[in-house]
C-alpha cells in the first residue's frame, strides 16, 4: 500500500515537472497586462424586509410620518366609536399588539364649534373612548396615555360639515418604541 | 319656562328697540336712572402741550370713558358752538344749560420739560351753579391714557359707582402658533404680555384680589394648571395628572373650583388655596366643566352634560343641591355670574348660531345679547354689571368686542392676530 503511494507521489511530480518544463519557453517576456478588475455588481434583489426589520429601522418621526396608525372620526357632540372607524381601529390594535414595547398618545380633538372649555373635555372623552377599545382588543392600558387638544388644533381649516369631519379626531402618535 | 319663545319674543322686542332707538337721546337703566349729560369743553392747554399729542389722547380718552359708561351722556361738541366759547375764569352756567348739560367738566392740562404731564379737571353742577370736585393728577406723559381713566373713575365714585376704567381684561392672544396670555385696558389699550412660553396658554382668569392669574398651558405636555402671581412674577403649578383647566376664584375666600381629569373623567373640584386641600364636587360619568362661581361664594354655576347635551347648572358650593338651569336647546356652556348675583350669562348653540344669552335668576327670562354675527364666545362681566366682554369670529378672526347688559354699544377693542378668552377683572374690595 505504502509503496503504490509513494509510486503515484512520485509519477505526479514527473508529470507536473514535465508540464512545466514544456511551458516555460513559451512565457514571452513582454510586460504584464493589468487587467482591470471591477467587483462583480451583486445581482441579489434588495430582501424584502419584515414588518418587524422596518420597524426597527424607522424612527419615531418616520413612524409618524407615515401614519402607521390611522386616525379615526367622531360624529358631531359625541364620543362613540363608529361602526366605520372600527375596522381602523381594529387594524391599530393589531400592528400594536405586533410591537408591544411601542408607547402610544392618544391625541383627542374637537371641530371648532363649541366652547373651549367644554371641548378640552369632549377631545378629552374621544381620547380616552379610543383608548379604551385598543385595551378592549388587548392592549396594554400602561402603554396607551391620552391628550385633549379640545378645538386648538384643527388638521384642516374651513366652514363645511367635511372639515369639521376631519378635525373631530383621536390621533395615534408613537412616543416610544 | 319654554326658552325658544322668550328669546325669540326677546328678539322681536330687541328688533324693534334698534329700529325705533336710533333717535332716542335719554335712555333708562335698569335702575331707573335717567344718564346724566356731561359738556366738557377741550381743555386749557399750557403752551408746550398745545403741540403734544398727549393733549389729545387724554381728552378723548376721558370722552370715551364716560360716553361708555352708562351713567353719563356726552353733549355732542357740535351743540357747543351755539353758544359763546367756554372760559374758565367765568364761567357761564346759563349758557351750558342752555344745550341740555347738568355736569360740565373744565380740564387743563400742563406739560413740564422732563415729559410729564398734569392734569386739573374741575365738575361743576349746571343748575346749581357751583363746583362739586376737582382732583389734580401728574404722571408721565406715556400714561396719559391711565391719567383719563382715573379721571373717569373719580366721575364714577363721586356719583356712587365703584371705579370701572381701571379695570383691566386679561385674556389670549395669538400671533402664528403662539398662544400666550396678555393683559390689557378694558378699552383695549395697552396690551402686557405676561406668559412666555411656546406651549399653548389659555383660559386665564383673575384670582379674588386681582394679584394672580390662574390659566392653563401645555408646556408640561398635558393641560395643566398655573398661578402667575403679576407683582411678584412667580408662577406656581397648581395641579397634577390629568387635564386641568377652566379655575374659577372665591370672590369671597382663598379656595378655587376647576375642572379636572385627575380620576379619569373631567370633574369639578374644588381647592383651597391655603392648606391645599382638594375636594371633589361632581361625581358623574358625564362631562363637567366650565365652574363659576356666585359673588356671594356660596353657589357655583357649571356645565354639564348629564342629561345627555351640555346644559347649565348650579350647585351649592359644597357640591349639593344640584338644579338645572337652561332647560330647552341642546348647547349650553361658558356661565358667567353677573357681579350683582342677579343674572347668569352664557354661550347658546341654537341652530348652529353660537350666541350670547343672560338669564335673569330672578325672573326668569332669557335675552339675547348677539345676533347673527358669527361665533360668539366666553362672555364675562365688567366689575359693575352693566357690560360684558367676549370674543367672536364677526370680523373673520377673533376678536375681543364690549356690549352693553342690554345688548347695545358693541365695540370691538382689539385688532390684529387673533384674540380670545377675555376674563374682566373683579371689583377692587
Amino acid at each position: 500500500m505504502k509503496k503504490l503511494m509513494l509510486a503515484v507521489v512520485v509519477l505526479s511530480l514527473i508529470l507536473m515537472f514535465a508540464a512545466c518544463a514544456k511551458k516555460a519557453p513559451q512565457v514571452a517576456p513582454v510586460a504584464p497586462v493589468v487587467e482591470k478588475v471591477d467587483e462583480p455588481v451583486a445581482q441579489v434583489e434588495k430582501p424584502v424586509l419584515s414588518e418587524e426589520e422596518l420597524f426597527q429601522q424607522r424612527s419615531l418621526e418616520e413612524l409618524n410620518k407615515d401614519q402607521v396608525l390611522k386616525k379615526i372620526n367622531f360624529d358631531f357632540d359625541m364620543y362613540t366609536i363608529r361602526e366605520d372607524m372600527k375596522p381602523v381601529m381594529q387594524a391599530n390594535a393589531n400592528w400594536l399588539l405586533k410591537f408591544p414595547s411601542v408607547e402610544v398618545l392618544v391625541e383627542g380633538h374637537c371641530d371648532e364649534r363649541g366652547t373651549i372649555e367644554y371641548n378640552i373635555a369632549l377631545g378629552e372623552k374621544r381620547a380616552e373612548a379610543a383608548k379604551n377599545y385598543l385595551v378592549s382588543l388587548g392592549l396594554n392600558t400602561a402603554k396607551v396615555k391620552i391628550i385633549s387638544y379640545g378645538k386648538s388644533k384643527p388638521l384642516v381649516q374651513g366652514v363645511d360639515e367635511a372639515t369639521y369631519f376631519q378635525n373631530r379626531r383621536a390621533e395615534f402618535v408613537i412616543t416610544k418604541k | 319656562m319654554n326658552m325658544r319663545r322668550t328669546v325669540l319674543l326677546l328678539s322681536v322686542f330687541l328688533l324693534g328697540c334698534l329700529l325705533r332707538g336710533q333717535e332716542e337721546i335719554t335712555i333708562r337703566i335698569k335702575e331707573g336712572m335717567p344718564m346724566v349729560p356731561v359738556a366738557m369743553p377741550a381743555f386749557q392747554l399750557d403752551p408746550a402741550a398745545q403741540k403734544d399729542d398727549a393733549a389729545a389722547t387724554l381728552y378723548e380718552t376721558l370722552w370715551k370713558d364716560l360716553e361708555f359708561s352708562r351713567i353719563f351722556k356726552m353733549v355732542p361738541r357740535e351743540h357747543y358752538s351755539y353758544i359763546p366759547a367756554f372760559n374758565p375764569g367765568a364761567i357761564r352756567f346759563k349758557d351750558w344749560a342752555s344745550i341740555q348739560a347738568n355736569i360740565l367738566i373744565s380740564g387743563q392740562l400742563e406739560l413740564s420739560a422732563d415729559d410729564r404731564v398734569i392734569f386739573s379737571f374741575k365738575v361743576y353742577e349746571v343748575g346749581s351753579e357751583r363746583f362739586i370736585f376737582g382732583r389734580n393728577f401728574g404722571g408721565k406723559k406715556d400714561l396719559v391714557r391711565l391719567i383719563a381713566h382715573r379721571a373717569a373713575d373719580e366721575m364714577l365714585k363721586h356719583f356712587g359707582e365703584k371705579p370701572l376704567f381701571t379695570s383691566k381684561i386679561v385674556y389670549v392672544s395669538e400671533a402664528g402658533n403662539d398662544r400666550d396670555i396678555y393683559i390689557m385696558d378694558y378699552d383695549g389699550h395697552r396690551p402686557t404680555r405676561i406668559t412666555f412660553s411656546s406651549a399653548m396658554d389659555m383660559l386665564p382668569s383673575w384670582s379674588a384680589d386681582n394679584e394672580k392669574i390662574l390659566y392653563t398651558s401645555y408646556r408640561n405636555l398635558s393641560p395643566e394648571l398655573f398661578m402667575f402671581n403679576i407683582y411678584s412674577g412667580k408662577t406656581e403649578l397648581l395641579s397634577s395628572g390629568g387635564s386641568n383647566y377652566a379655575a374659577d376664584w372665591s370672590p369671597t375666600a382663598d379656595r378655587i373650583v376647576f375642572t379636572s381629569s385627575k380620576h379619569g373623567n373631567a370633574e369639578i373640584y374644588l381647592k383651597d388655596m391655603k392648606t391645599g386641600q382638594e375636594k371633589r364636587l361632581t361625581f358623574n360619568p358625564a362631562i363637567d366643566t366650565s365652574p363659576c362661581w356666585s359673588p356671594n361664594g356660596r353657589e357655583i354655576a357649571f356645565t354639564s352634560q348629564r342629561g345627555g347635551t351640555p346644559q347649565i347648572y348650579i350647585m351649592d358650593a359644597e357640591g349639593s343641591n344640584v338644579r338645572r338651569i337652561t332647560m330647552e336647546g341642546s348647547y349650553h356652556d361658558s356661565p358667567a355670574w353677573s357681579p350683582d348675583g342677579m343674572r347668569l350669562a352664557f354661550v347658546s348653540r341654537i341652530e348652529n348660531r353660537f350666541d350670547i344669552y343672560v338669564y335673569n335668576l330672578k325672573s326668569n327670562e332669557i335675552s339675547k345679547l348677539t345676533e347673527n354675527a358669527g361665533r360668539n364666545e366666553n362672555p364675562s362681566w365688567s366689575p359693575d354689571g352693566r357690560h360684558l366682554v367676549f370674543s367672536s369670529n364677526r370680523s373673520g378672526r377673533y376678536q375681543l368686542y364690549l356690549v352693553d347688559y342690554d345688548g347695545r354699544n358693541v365695540r370691538q377693542i382689539t385688532a390684529g392676530g387673533e384674540n380670545k378668552m377675555p376674563k374682566w377683572q373683579r371689583a377692587p374690595k
